[in-house]
């Protein structure tokens, strides 16, 4: 790659990032949230400003990389720091896909082409300017297949250990993808087979003899092993330390993936991505047998991928492996529906080959008429994925973007915290930011608020009038109700407790109420 | 039987009496006796000529006939193999010979008695030396015969004492900075007193916050120093398939072109392994003549000599007797060696090593490639008895990464490479140039390869292995494995004299480098179970001691890098599998914190050692191993 190349690719990567922070904080003016950001923003302030034991906060946030990720950003702007994460970080992904194509490929078409999906693309939109992880589940899920195919050809190890140390990372921003391990196996022993020194050329006939011999097959099983283990130790022992530390801090090992204090996914999955949600709504809610289909329609790109590898059973059993993964997350989470970041994948992957196997192809003209042809049905369908979404925060996107209808529920989390803004510094207001981190993430100063990180928060469960002059309290109408303790229940219960408590409403909102103590 | 030389021998035509083996009654009678025949004797005289050393050296070093044969063929004749090792000796005589001139001829004069030189020889028809003793000292020799190994003993032990000690003063008075005579500096005395104080005082003063950042400070380092060796495998990984030699290249190389190779097989009490030894270097594809390989035997080794004379077949091998001296070490022996050797080229082989067969001719070829700033090639050290115990698994698991990938890495980024045991080869010249081994330092290889840096030279890393015995006894295995710690100790603290002169000498990277895989390792080891007591105290046993002197959070990043660093340990070790194909291997990596437990004892042992006895050189048992079967090398 020349000089002069990079730094174009470099200039436009950057121009890139502009845009996309204009229309991240375009929307979020007119007021596009989604229960990631907010939680990555209460929780960046928390380490920022927060006074108390800030260590489960700093240590076991989950997904912990998006959440640093965004936690850079937030010394420019608190506020904007997911979005201008996702911004920034889709145009490296941009970089990174255009520097791995531009090293293999001396047309420009396809850079252009490139570009074009990522100025135009409404998913890759999405990505950026949401402000939610996908950027980075995209950078590294195209990093790890990236390097599993260059394995392929260089059969070494530096390369399979490079993409187990992607894994990682992509494991440590998107916990779901670690059952992407699942469907390497058969690819995995396809390997295996294929490198034993057998004369036999069919791999059902090599396998039969592999297995009937056993000095052959103890072979096989022992390369399986091997391999398997050298791509997935790393992702799998690292999610087992990450639980012993969820275990010595927090006193469980599944905290980083069950408490709502740790994820915003326990809530999100719940009220968002539900598919008891939707079912109301949708005569045919998303089947698992339809996911696979419905991501071929979503990237049917990713077909003539498959057949570009058509004479090369590893890549191709790689290529099968996200497929693999969301029939088997619509099993295993039967009830929420896969977000949009999962299709996405398959368009990234779709790139990646076209970035491996375009120059091979001796029929240019026609694979460029082609590709121009689906890049262009694919721009249309991402826009109908979106528009059309079950999942409120990506219908919501598209409709902030193209109506600009702001969203009420994030209205009433800005509201409250305007309010609790206007008290003083000196002011507690106890709340419990397993739900109101929505709430939280607006508030200026977070030394005003008592929550469950600090060790007084108990204690002013227990006794608010003594530490806290106010408590934010859950309305009924909020969904969220059930994750909290902060109900009407709670204070008729401190009411019991002391009946000389004198409680009074402060500042009123659908979801939240802001109750005076005295 | 002792023998007068006939008088008269001394012709004009002295050409034809000191160039053909046919001219000596003794090679007439292995000629009649049918262990030599013409071809041979016509190969003898030609190495004769080219090497310069007597016939009956040719003869019995170069694979000719074996020591048996030969005394039998002399016994038969009548003369008697006197033992020689108590005869008196007259200084005045000696010091009229030099040790090369009587190991070249494998003969000695002794003292005058009745108007003769009592002499000792091999040959008793070898006119040339018969002809230096009547010029020398203007007498007629009294000869007595020995064997050629009693004469090598003798002439080295009378004769070696300068050679000796150059061997063990030579770096010392030429390069003092680089000798490891002295372990601790004054300045470097100062230092660690200094850091042992500030962290006393910081204990008394304030206990809890010292703790925390001495433990913080641990943690840290230890998280940090194996990422950088997985950085180092990695960079190395990505080169495992590139040769840096190939086969075509090797079979273009011309024998006749060949320069001389030495080989230095220094032994200590290895009997057992002579006769493998033979095998494993008969071999190696390297023409015969232009192979210089020498045995260095310490003169208190009796057991591997009598090997050596029992052999009932040829060897291919020159004894050196190495005389004593103080340090009784490896590196001493080689630098006593190196005043022996010819080669342009110059390795280290230990006695039951078994290199590719192609060895030699490959690191020709690499050298004949390199640029002149190249000093040395390091061969990549495998085991061929990995099989055998948990210990020989483990061992050729971390054999395998640190010379697969870990050397490769250094060598790509350009940073001091600690050479292997053996099979570095070296140009013969440089080395002595150099300074050759260090005899004060118990890892003289290391140190070798930090000093050729330090010196502007460079050290390559070849695609040919050597396979050794893993040491498959706990206690043995703890024995060297404390003397290669200790030597890393020594080697950090000798270059670590003037860290700013080693800096502008090596680079920061170079430096930086240097610290973070030679100073570091030690320091890992030594740190690494106080890190595993104390997560031990927290994790399992839930002390309450621990949580009161640290923080949360500092026990948070403790357990994070302790575990971080040893799965990180543990895929360099699973990584090291791959190349060589040791699939079965892969699960052992797993029991990689265990070894390094083992590592923490020695190097806890060698820690002490390196203050009590810094140059005591724990002595590996090798010949232990059931495997022996060259076959068991995979290649």
């Amino acid at each position: 790659m020349t000089r002069s190349k990079t730094f174009y690719l470099i200039v436009f990567s950057l121009i890139l990032a502009v845009y996309y922070i204009f229309i991240a904080t375009y929307l979020n003016q007119l007021g596009y949230t989604n229960h990631e950001q907010l939680f990555y923003i209460e929780k960046g302030k928390i380490i920022t400003q927060g006074l108390g034991n800030k260590l489960r906060v700093m240590g076991l946030t989950s997904p912990l990389l998006p959440f640093y990720g965004s936690y850079i950003f937030s010394f420019i702007n608190p506020v904007l720091a997911p979005v201008l994460a996702s911004a920034v970080g889709t145009a490296i992904l941009f970089y990174i896909m255009a520097t791995s194509l531009v090293k293999r490929n001396k047309d420009n078409f396809y850079l252009y082409l490139l570009a074009a999906l990522f100025i135009l693309h409404p998913g890759l939109i999405y990505t950026a300017a949401s402000g939610k992880s996908v950027y980075m589940i995209l950078i590294f899920f195209f990093l790890f297949f990236l390097n599993m195919l260059r394995f392929y050809n260089s059969n070494t190890t530096y390369h399979v250990s490079i993409a187990s140390i992607f894994f990682v990372l992509l494991v440590f921003s998107d916990y779901k993808c670690i059952w992407l391990a699942l469907f390497f196996i058969p690819l995995v022993l396809s390997i295996s087979l294929h490198s034993l020194n057998l004369s036999e050329k069919e791999s059902v006939f090599r396998l039969h003899l592999s297995f009937n011999n056993p000095s052959l097959r103890r072979k096989l099983i022992n390369k399986t092993f091997s391999i398997y283990s050298i791509i997935f130790i790393l992702p799998v022992a690292s999610i087992a330390i990450y639980k012993v530390l969820n275990l010595t801090h927090a006193d469980d090992l599944n905290y980083f993936l069950e408490s709502p204090y740790a994820t915003w996914n326990i809530i999100a999955e719940k009220f968002e991505y539900s598919a008891a949600q939707t079912a109301a709504r949708f005569a045919i809610p998303e089947l698992s047998i339809l996911v696979s289909l419905k991501a071929i329609v979503f990237c049917p790109m990713i077909v003539l991928a498959i057949y570009l590898f058509k004479q090369n059973t590893y890549q191709i059993l790689t290529l099968l492996t996200p497929f693999g993964l969301i029939e088997f997350l619509k099993v295993k989470y039967d009830g929420v529906n896969l977000v949009y970041q999962y299709y996405l994948l398959f368009l990234i992957l779709a790139m990646l080959c076209i970035i491996f196997r375009a120059r091979f192809i001796k029929n240019q003209q026609m694979l460029k008429a082609a590709l121009t042809i689906i890049v262009a049905v694919q721009l249309y369908i991402g826009y109908v994925f979106l528009t059309k979404s079950y999942i409120p925060e990506e219908s919501n996107f598209a409709s902030v973007l193209l109506n600009r209808t702001s969203n009420k529920v994030d209205e009433q989390n800005r509201e409250i915290a305007d309010y609790i803004n206007t008290l003083r510094d000196t002011d507690h207001i106890l709340v419990d930011d397993a739900v109101a981190y929505s709430v939280a993430c607006y508030v200026k100063n977070i030394k005003t608020l008592t929550m469950p990180y600090q060790e007084s928060y108990l204690s002013a469960v227990e006794a608010p009038e003594k530490y806290d002059g106010y408590v934010l309290i859950a309305n009924e109408a909020n969904p969220m109700l059930g994750y909290t303790q902060l109900t009407d229940f709670y204070l008729d219960g401190i009411r019991r407790k002391n009946r000389n408590l004198n409680i009074y409403k402060i500042y009123v909102t659908d979801y939240w109420t802001l109750y005076k103590i005295l | 039987m002792h023998t007068t030389a006939s008088e008269g021998l001394i012709t004009e035509r002295t050409e034809g009496i000191y160039s053909g083996c046919r001219n000596s009654s003794v090679f007439k009678l292995l000629l009649q006796d049918g262990f030599l025949g013409e071809e041979e004797c016509n190969k003898i005289d030609d190495y004769s000529t080219t090497i310069g050393a007597s016939h009956i050296k040719i003869a019995l070093n170069f694979g000719f006939i074996s020591r048996k044969n030969y005394e039998r063929s002399l016994t038969n004749a009548g003369y008697v193999f006197e033992n020689i090792r108590e005869e008196a000796h007259d200084e005045e005589v000696l010091g009229k010979i030099d040790l090369r001139f009587a190991d070249e001829r494998l003969a000695i004069p002794l003292r005058i008695e009745d108007n003769r030189v009592v002499t000792i020889m091999a040959d008793p028809d070898d006119q040339l030396f018969i002809d230096f003793v009547r010029l020398t000292y203007g007498l007629e020799p009294l000869i007595i015969v020995a064997s050629d190994l009693d004469i090598t003993w003798l002439s080295h032990k009378l004769l070696g004492q300068k050679y000796v000690k150059s061997a063990v003063f030579e770096l010392l008075n030429s390069d003092n900075e680089s000798s490891a005579l002295t372990t601790f500096t004054s300045g470097q005395l100062v230092f660690i007193f200094t850091f042992i104080g500030l962290i006393a005082a910081g204990l008394v003063l304030n206990f809890k916050m010292t703790s925390i950042i001495v433990n913080v400070f641990m943690s840290v380092f230890f998280l940090f120093t194996i990422s950088f060796k997985l950085f180092l495998s990695l960079v190395g990984s990505k080169f495992e398939l590139y040769q840096a030699v190939t086969k075509s290249e090797i079979k273009n190389l011309d024998d006749e072109s060949l320069p001389v190779y030495t080989i230095h097989l220094p032994v200590y009490k290895e009997d057992k392994l002579i006769k493998k030894l033979i095998w494993n270097l008969q071999s190696i594809d390297y023409p015969r003549h232009l192979l210089d390989i020498k045995l260095l035997i310490e003169e208190d080794d009796d057991k591997t000599l009598n090997a050596v004379r029992n052999l009932d077949f040829p060897a291919i091998f020159e004894v050196i007797v190495v005389p004593f001296h103080m340090p009784k070490t490896k590196p001493k022996a080689c630098n006593y060696g190196l005043h022996f050797s010819r080669g342009t080229y110059l390795t280290i082989y230990d006695a039951e090593d078994i290199p590719d067969t192609d060895q030699l001719k490959k690191v020709v070829a690499m050298f004949n490639k390199l640029p002149e700033d190249y000093i040395c090639v390091q061969c990549a050290l495998n085991y061929f008895n990995r099989n055998e115990n948990f210990l020989t698994r483990m061992f050729t698991l971390e054999y395998s990464y640190w010379f697969d990938y870990v050397l490769p890495g250094l060598d790509t980024l350009d940073i001091p490479i600690p050479l292997g045991g053996t099979s570095n080869h070296f140009k013969l010249a440089q080395l002595v140039e150099l300074g050759a081994w260090d005899p004060f330092n118990v890892t003289e290889d290391a140190d070798l390869g930090v000093r050729a840096y330090a010196k502007g030279h460079k050290i390559a890393v070849i695609n040919s292995t050597t396979y050794e015995e893993a040491n498959n006894d706990f206690f043995n295995w703890i024995r060297q494995r404390s003397r290669w710690i200790k030597g890393y100790m020594q080697t950090y603290l000798v270059h670590m004299r003037n860290p700013m002169a080693l800096i502008k000498k090596i680079g920061i990277k170079g430096f930086l480098g240097f610290n973070f895989f030679v100073g570091a390792t030690p320091i890992m080891f030594l740190i690494n179970p106080i890190l595993i007591l104390i997560f031990i105290c927290y994790v399992v046993f839930d002390l309450g001691i621990i949580r009161q002197i640290f923080p949360d959070w500092v026990l948070f990043i403790s357990i994070f890098n302790l575990m971080v660093g040893n799965i990180l340990m543990i895929y360099v070790n699973m990584m090291a599998v791959f190349k060589r194909r040791f699939y079965e291997l892969i699960l052992f990596a797993i029991a990689n914190p265990i070894y390094w437990l083992m590592h923490s004892v020695a190097a806890y042992k060698g820690l002490y050692q390196l203050i009590v006895n810094p140059f005591y050189w724990e002595k590996t048992n090798h010949g232990l191993s059931k495997v022996n079967n060259q076959n068991n090398a995979v290649k």
